[in-house]
C-alpha cells in the first residue's frame, strides 16, 4: 500500500521531466499536450506547489513548445484547485510574455487574460495588476508590447476606482512609448480600452493619447489608429462631439502622406460610416469618400471600391447618382485592372438599391464595358455578379443590353470566363425562349463540347441538360442529341469521351424510343472502340440507362440488346473493362 | 386559338429585331478588333468557324449523321505569358507629388559665368532642381526634364571641381532640394505580401524616375564626402527627422536606390556624431519590426552591411548596448525566411563580434542553434556555412562550450534526406581546423555523432552521401580505435534497449492517465458542485467582460 502510494506520488513530474529532455520536439509538444493528465494525476494541491513551480522554472525550449506551454495553461484554472488559486499560473504567463518571439507571447497575453476573468478583486489587486505593472515598464520592448493587450481585462475585472486611475496611466505611458514596436500594439488595444471607459474620461484621457497616436511618425502606427477613432465615435455618440473631435483626423487620414494609412481608412469607411450616424454621413463623410476612391494609389482605390455598395446604402438615391456614380464611372476606366476588377465585384450590389430604372440608365453601361475590359478578372467578375442585377431589371433586359457581349465571353481565350458564362447559360435560355435561343446561342452550347479544356465540355454537358429540362425532349432529340452523337466518330479519344457522358448526364429527361432509335445505335457503335477508357464508361452509361427503360415499362430493348452488349464487355481483354461490365450486370440481376 | 398564333407572330418579330441588331453589333465587333489589335486578327477564324457551325445547326435536319465541324485551334498560351512577364517587368513609379509650374528656362553653365556669381547661380539651379516631374508618361516636359537634368549635372561638376564653392548658405537649399526629390511615398510591394523576392526569378521593380533621382543622390553624396563640410551648420537640417525618413526609403525595391541610401547614411553616420545612436537605435527597431511583425522590408541587407562597418569600428571590450543588439536583434534575424537575401552580410557582421570577443562565442552559436531552420533545406545549408565561418575564427576554450550542443546538431544535420544539407554538414569533416579541435575532444563528440554515422553509412540513398559518410568514419577510427570500438559496442546496445524505451514510455502515460482519471473521479465524489460552480462562474465573468 505504503509502495504503490510512493510510486503514484513519483509518477507524474518524472514522466513530465523525461519528456521534456528529450532530443525530439515532438515528445515535448506531446508532453505539454498532456499537461492537463500530469495535473489531474497529482491532484489541485500538488500541481500549485510542484507543477506550476517546475514549469516556471525549468522551461527553456524552443519557441514552439513555449507556445503550447502558454497556451495550455490558460485552461488550467480549474487543475490548481478553481479561481481560488488562479493566480498562481500568473508567475510562468508572466514570464512567457516577456519572451521574445511574437506567437509566444500573443498566447500568453491571451491565456493571462483568460486567467484575469477568474480572479477575485483581492486576487487581481495583489497579483495581476501589479503583473500588468512591471510588463509596462520592464526594460525590454517585448515585455512592454505584450502588457499592451493586458489591460482591458484588468480594468473590466477592476471595482477600485483608484485601481482604474492607476491602469488608464500606464496605459498613456506605452502610448507614447519611445519604441514603435510598443506604440503599435497600444494603438490596436486602445481601441478596445474605449468601451471601458465613461465618456468624460474618452474626451479627457483617451482624445488626447489617439491625437499622438494618429499624428505618430511611423505609418505603422497611424494606420492603426483609425480604428481608435471608429471607437471613439461610437462612445461619444453625439454628432456635434463627434464634429469637435474627429473630424480634423478624419482629414488628416484621408490625405496622409503614407498609402497605408489611406488603405486602412478606406477597407473600413463603412464600418466609421455606420458608427457615425446619417447626418454626419451626408455632411462629412461623402466628400472623404469621393477623395479615396480618386486616391493616387491603386491600392487604396481598390480598398474603397470595396466599400461602395455598404457606403451606398447609407446614402440617399439622389446623392448616390449625384455624387458617387460619377466618380464609379471614372473608376471603370481605371489604368490598374484590379481597381476595375474590384468594382466588377462590387458595384453589382447597386442595383437593389437604384432599382430598375436607374440601374438600366448607369450601371447596365458600365456592365457592359466591364464585360469588354481587357482583363479576365474583371470579366470574371462582372459575369458571377450579374445574378444579382437580374433580380432587379429582369432577365429580358439585361439579355438585351449584355448579350452581345455575353456571347463574345462564351468565346473568350480564358476558360474561367468561359466556365463562367456557361453556368449563366440555363437563366439565359429560359427566358430567351427556344427560338431566340436556338438562333444566338444553340451553336456556342454546342461548340463547348468541343473545348480543349476538360471543365468546360463537362459544364457543357450539365449545360446540356438543363436545357433539355428546360425546352424539353423534342428540343434535344432534333438539336443537341444529334450533334453530340455524332462526336461518336471523333478522331480524339477524349471527344468521343464526351459523347459518353453526354449520354450518360441526359439519360434521367430521354425516354425509351429516343434511347432505342438514337443512343444505342451510338453505344453500340462505342463498344468496339480501340480505347479501353471508351470502353468501359459505356457499360457504365448502360448502367444509367436502365431504371430510364424501366421507367418506360419496357425491359424488351435492355434485355435483348444491351445485355448482350455487356456480356461481351465482360469477356473484354482489359481488365478494367470486365470489371465495370461485370458491375452493370450485376445491377441487371438486382 | 388565335391568341397563341398571335403570341407566336410577335415572338417572331422580337426574333427579327434581335438578328439584325446581332448582325451590325458583330460586324462592328470585327471591325472594332481588327483596327485595335492587329494581331487578334487570326481568332477571326474561330469566328468565322462558329459562324459556319451556326449555318450548319440550323440547317441540319433531323436524325442527320453530319459531322459538326472541329476547332481545334488551342488557346494561346503564348500570349498569357507574355502578358505576364510583361507585368513583372513593368517599372514601378513613385507617388510623386508632382510640381505645378514645370516650365524651366535653361540656365548657364558655372564656366559660363564670372566666380562671384556662382552662388547665386548654384541657387537658382538648386530651386530648378526642386521641380519633381512625371516620369510615367515618357513624353510629358521632355524640355524641362533635361534642363533638370543638366542643372543637376552642372551642380554635381560644381561641387567636384570647386568644393569651396559650397558655402553654408548653400546648406538648406542643398537638403531641401534632396528631400523634395527623395522624401516620397513609396509604392505597394510588387511581391503579395509574406512572399519574398525569389532573387533568381523575380526581377526588381526599378524606379521610372531614376534619371533624375540617381543624379540627386550622387550631388548629395558629394556634399557629405566634401572635406570643407562643416557637420556644425549641417546638424541643423541633418537631424532626427531627416534621419527618420531616410531609413523608410531603405524599403525601395530598386537596388540601385537603396545602395545609394546605404552609402549615404554611412557618410551620415561617420560624420554626425551627435546622430549614431540614434541612428542605430532606429536602425534596430526596423530590424525587430522586421523579425516579428511583419517580416517585409527589402533594405535589410544594405542596413547590415552599414552595421558590419560600425561592428569593425566598435571598441574593446564591447559596450553593453552592442552585446544587446547582438543577442536581441543580430540573432534573432536569423529567423527571417528571406534570410538568403542578406545572409552575406549577417554572417559577416557574426563573425566580426566573434573575432573582437570571443566571449559572445556561445551565445552566438546558441542562439544560431535555437532558430536553426526545421524545413527550409537551402536555409539550413546557409546556417551550416555559418557555423564553419564561425568555427574558423573561435577559440579553443569557446569550443569547449558549445560543442555538445553543436554535435547534436550536426549530427541531426548529417542524417538529414536533403543531399545537399547532408553534404555541407559533411564538409566540415574536410576543414583542418574543425578536425583538429574534433581531436582533441573525440572522447565527447563521438559518442554524439556516431549514431548518426551509424545509420546514414547503412542506409542514406545518395551514394555520394554515403561515400562521405565512410570516410568520416574512418578518419574517427583513425583517432582513436579503441573508443571507436567502445562507442561502437555502446550504440549496439542502446538500439536495442530503444524499443523497449518505447513501450516503458507509453506504459507510462498510460498508468498516469489511470491515476489521473481516477483523481478526477474522486473529486467529482467529493465536490460535486465545484465544477458547476466554477463554469457558472466563467460564464457570469464571461458576460461582464463582453458587456463591458
Amino acid at each position: 500500500m505504503q509502495t504503490e502510494n510512493q510510486v503514484n506520488d513519483l509518477y507524474p513530474i518524472a514522466v513530465l521531466i523525461d519528456e521534456l529532455k528529450h532530443d525530439e520536439i515532438t515528445y515535448r509538444l506531446n508532453a505539454l499536450e498532456r499537461l492537463s493528465t500530469i495535473a489531474l494525476a497529482l491532484g489541485p494541491e500538488r500541481t500549485r506547489d510542484e507543477l506550476i513551480p517546475f514549469l516556471d522554472e525549468s522551461i527553456d525550449d524552443e519557441d514552439e513548445v513555449l507556445s503550447a506551454l502558454a497556451d495550455q495553461l490558460g485552461n488550467f484554472v480549474d487543475y490548481v484547485g478553481g479561481p481560488e488559486y488562479a493566480h498562481v499560473l500568473l508567475s510562468p504567463l508572466e514570464n512567457l510574455a516577456a519572451t521574445e518571439e511574437t506567437v509566444v507571447r500573443d498566447k500568453a497575453v491571451d491565456s493571462l487574460n483568460k486567467v484575469c476573468i477568474c480572479l477575485s478583486q483581492e486576487q487581481l489587486e495583489q497579483y495581476f495588476v501589479p503583473l500588468v505593472q512591471r510588463l509596462s515598464t520592464a526594460e525590454w520592448f517585448t515585455s512592454r508590447a505584450s502588457s499592451a493587450g493586458l489591460y482591458c481585462a484588468a480594468y473590466s475585472q477592476s471595482e477600485n476606482p483608484a485601481v482604474k486611475v492607476s491602469l488608464r496611466q500606464s496605459f498613456s505611458h506605452l502610448c507614447h512609448d519611445e519604441a514603435p514596436m510598443v506604440r503599435r500594439p497600444a494603438a490596436t488595444n486602445c481601441a478596445k480600452f474605449v468601451f471601458l471607459v465613461t465618456k468624460q474620461e474618452a474626451i479627457d484621457e483617451f482624445i488626447p493619447l489617439f491625437n499622438s497616436l494618429s499624428n505618430d511618425d511611423q505609418d505603422s502606427v497611424r494606420l492603426l489608429s483609425f480604428d481608435i477613432m471608429v471607437s471613439l465615435a461610437e462612445v461619444l455618440k453625439s454628432d456635434s462631439e463627434i464634429r469637435h473631435y474627429l473630424l480634423q483626423p478624419l482629414r488628416s487620414f484621408v490625405s496622409d502622406s503614407s498609402w497605408r494609412t489611406r488603405y486602412m481608412v478606406a477597407a473600413n469607411f463603412v464600418k466609421l460610416a455606420k458608427v457615425v450616424g446619417p447626418s454626419l454621413i451626408k455632411d462629412e463623410l461623402i466628400k472623404p469618400f469621393v477623395l479615396l476612391m480618386k486616391d493616387t494609389e491603386q491600392e487604396v482605390r481598390r480598398a474603397i471600391a470595396t466599400q461602395i455598395p455598404g457606403f451606398c446604402e447609407l446614402l440617399d438615391k439622389r446623392i448616390v447618382l449625384e455624387e458617387i456614380i460619377p466618380v464609379i464611372q471614372e473608376l471603370i476606366n481605371d489604368p490598374a485592372q484590379h481597381v476595375r476588377a474590384a468594382l466588377g465585384m462590387n458595384i453589382g450590389a447597386l442595383a437593389p438599391q437604384l432599382g430598375k430604372e436607374k440601374t438600366t440608365e448607369y450601371l447596365l453601361p458600365m456592365f457592359l464595358e466591364l464585360l469588354k475590359d481587357e482583363n479576365p478578372e474583371v470579366r470574371l467578375n462582372i459575369i458571377s455578379k450579374l445574378e444579382v442585377v437580374n433580380k432587379v431589371v429582369g432577365i429580358e433586359l439585361l439579355s438585351q443590353s449584355l448579350l452581345p457581349a455575353i456571347v463574345t465571353l462564351a468565346e473568350d481565350k480564358q476558360w474561367r470566363v468561359r466556365l463562367a458564362i456557361i453556368d449563366y447559360i440555363p437563366l439565359l435560355a429560359q427566358q430567351l425562349g427556344v427560338e431566340f435561343f436556338n438562333e444566338k446561342m444553340g451553336n456556342l452550347c454546342m461548340s463547348w463540347l468541343e473545348d480543349h479544356v476538360y471543365s468546360i465540355r463537362e459544364a457543357a454537358i450539365k449545360n446540356l441538360r438543363k436545357l433539355t429540362e428546360i425546352f424539353g425532349l423534342e428540343w434535344a432529340t432534333e438539336t443537341i442529341i444529334p450533334k453530340f452523337l455524332a462526336m461518336r466518330s471523333h478522331p480524339n479519344y477524349l471527344y468521343r469521351m464526351t459523347t459518353i457522358f453526354a449520354i450518360s448526364e441526359i439519360a434521367p429527361a430521354l425516354n425509351a424510343e429516343v434511347i432505342e432509335k438514337q443512343i444505342l445505335p451510338t453505344l453500340e457503335q462505342l463498344v468496339n472502340d480501340p480505347i479501353p477508357n471508351i470502353r468501359f464508361n459505356v457499360a457504365k452509361a448502360f448502367e444509367v440507362l436502365k431504371p430510364v427503360l424501366a421507367a418506360g415499362g419496357d425491359s424488351t430493348v435492355y434485355e435483348q440488346q444491351i445485355i448482350p452488349l455487356l456480356e461481351q464487355l465482360t469477356k473484354d481483354n482489359d481488365p478494367d473493362v470486365q470489371y465495370f461490365a461485370t458491375q452493370a450486370l450485376e445491377q441487371t440481376n438486382d | 386559338m388565335k391568341g397563341i398564333k398571335s403570341k407566336m407572330l410577335s415572338r417572331g418579330k422580337s426574333q427579327d429585331t434581335q438578328k439584325s441588331s446581332k448582325k451590325k453589333e458583330s460586324k462592328k465587333s470585327n471591325s472594332h478588333d481588327s483596327s485595335k489589335a492587329p494581331k487578334e486578327s487570326p481568332s477571326t477564324d474561330p469566328n468565322g468557324s462558329v459562324i459556319g457551325a451556326q449555318n450548319d445547326f440550323l440547317t441540319v435536319p433531323k436524325h442527320s449523321g453530319k459531322k459538326v465541324p472541329i476547332d481545334t485551334t488551342p488557346t494561346p498560351r503564348d500570349e498569357i505569358l507574355l502578358e505576364n512577364v510583361r507585368t513583372v517587368r513593368k517599372q514601378r513609379s513613385s507617388l510623386y507629388h508632382i510640381s505645378e509650374n514645370r516650365n524651366l528656362v535653361r540656365l548657364p553653365s558655372f564656366t559660363d559665368v564670372p566666380v562671384n556669381k556662382w552662388h547665386s547661380l548654384a541657387l537658382e539651379k538648386l530651386e530648378q532642381c526642386c521641380v519633381v516631374f512625371d516620369f510615367n508618361d515618357p513624353s510629358t516636359d521632355l524640355y524641362g526634364k533635361e534642363v533638370k537634368r543638366e542643372a543637376l549635372q552642372d551642380l554635381i561638376d560644381l561641387i567636384s571641381v570647386r568644393k569651396e564653392a559650397i558655402d553654408e548658405s548653400l546648406y538648406p537649399s542643398i537638403v531641401h532640394m534632396f528631400a523634395v526629390n527623395v522624401f516620397r511615398p513609396l509604392p505597394p510591394p510588387s511581391n503579395p505580401p509574406g512572399e519574398i523576392m525569389d532573387l533568381e526569378e523575380d526581377e526588381p521593380a526599378l524606379e521610372v524616375a531614376w534619371p533624375h533621382l540617381h543624379l540627386v543622390y550622387d550631388f548629395f553624396l558629394r556634399f557629405f564626402e566634401s572635406p570643407s563640410l562643416n557637420t556644425s551648420v549641417a546638424k541643423v537640417y541633418i537631424n532626427q527627422k531627416f534621419i527618420r525618413k531616410l531609413l523608410v526609403l531603405f524599403d525601395s525595391e530598386d537596388p540601385r536606390e537603396r545602395d545609394f541610401l546605404k552609402t549615404t547614411l554611412h557618410r551620415i553616420y561617420g560624420k554626425f556624431l551627435s546622430l549614431r545612436a540614434f541612428i542605430r537605435r532606429s536602425i534596430n527597431n526596423l530590424f525587430l519590426q522586421f523579425v516579428y511583425e511583419n517580416e517585409q522590408f527589402n533594405g535589410i541587407a544594405e542596413l547590415l552591411e552599414i552595421l558590419g562597418s560600425i561592428i569593425n569600428g566598435f571598441a574593446l571590450p564591447l559596450k553593453e548596448e552592442h552585446k544587446i543588439f547582438l543577442s536581441r536583434v543580430l540573432i534573432p534575424l536569423h529567423k527571417a525566411k528571406s534570410l538568403p537575401l542578406y545572409y552575406p552580410q549577417i554572417a559577416y557582421g557574426i563573425v566580426q563580434f566573434v573575432e573582437k570577443d570571443s566571449s559572445v562565442t556561445e551565445e552566438v552559436v546558441l542562439g544560431l542553434l535555437r532558430y536553426w531552420p526545421k524545413v527550409n533545406s537551402s536555409k539550413e545549408v546557409l546556417f551550416l556555412n555559418e557555423i564553419e565561418d564561425i568555427i574558423e575564427v573561435m577559440e579553443p576554450s569557446e569550443f569547449l562550450k558549445i560543442q555538445v550542443p553543436l554535435f547534436h546538431k550536426l549530427a541531426t544535420s548529417i542524417s538529414s534526406q536533403n543531399f545537399q544539407v547532408a553534404e555541407r554538414a559533411l564538409y566540415f569533416f574536410n576543414n583542418d581546423y574543425f578536425v583538429h579541435l574534433v581531436e582533441e575532444n573525440v572522447d565527447i563528440i563521438l559518442p554524439i555523432i556516431y549514431p548518426a554515422l551509424f545509420e546514414i553509412s547503412k542506409s542514406h540513398w545518395n551514394r555520394v552521401i554515403h561515400s562521405m559518410v565512410c570516410n568520416v568514419l574512418k578518419l574517427f577510427m583513425d583517432i582513436n580505435p579503441s573508443l571507436f570500438d567502445e562507442v561502437d559496442a555502446e550504440y549496439s546496445e542502446s538500439r536495442r534497449k530503444k524499443e523497449d524505451e518505447e513501450i516503458i514510455r507509453e506504459e507510462r502515460w498510460t498508468i498516469l492517465e489511470n491515476i489521473a482519471k481516477e483523481n478526477a473521479m474522486k473529486l467529482k465524489s467529493q465536490n460535486p458542485t465545484t465544477v458547476h460552480s466554477t463554469t457558472e462562474r466563467l460564464k457570469k465573468l464571461s458576460l461582464d467582460y463582453t458587456n463591458g
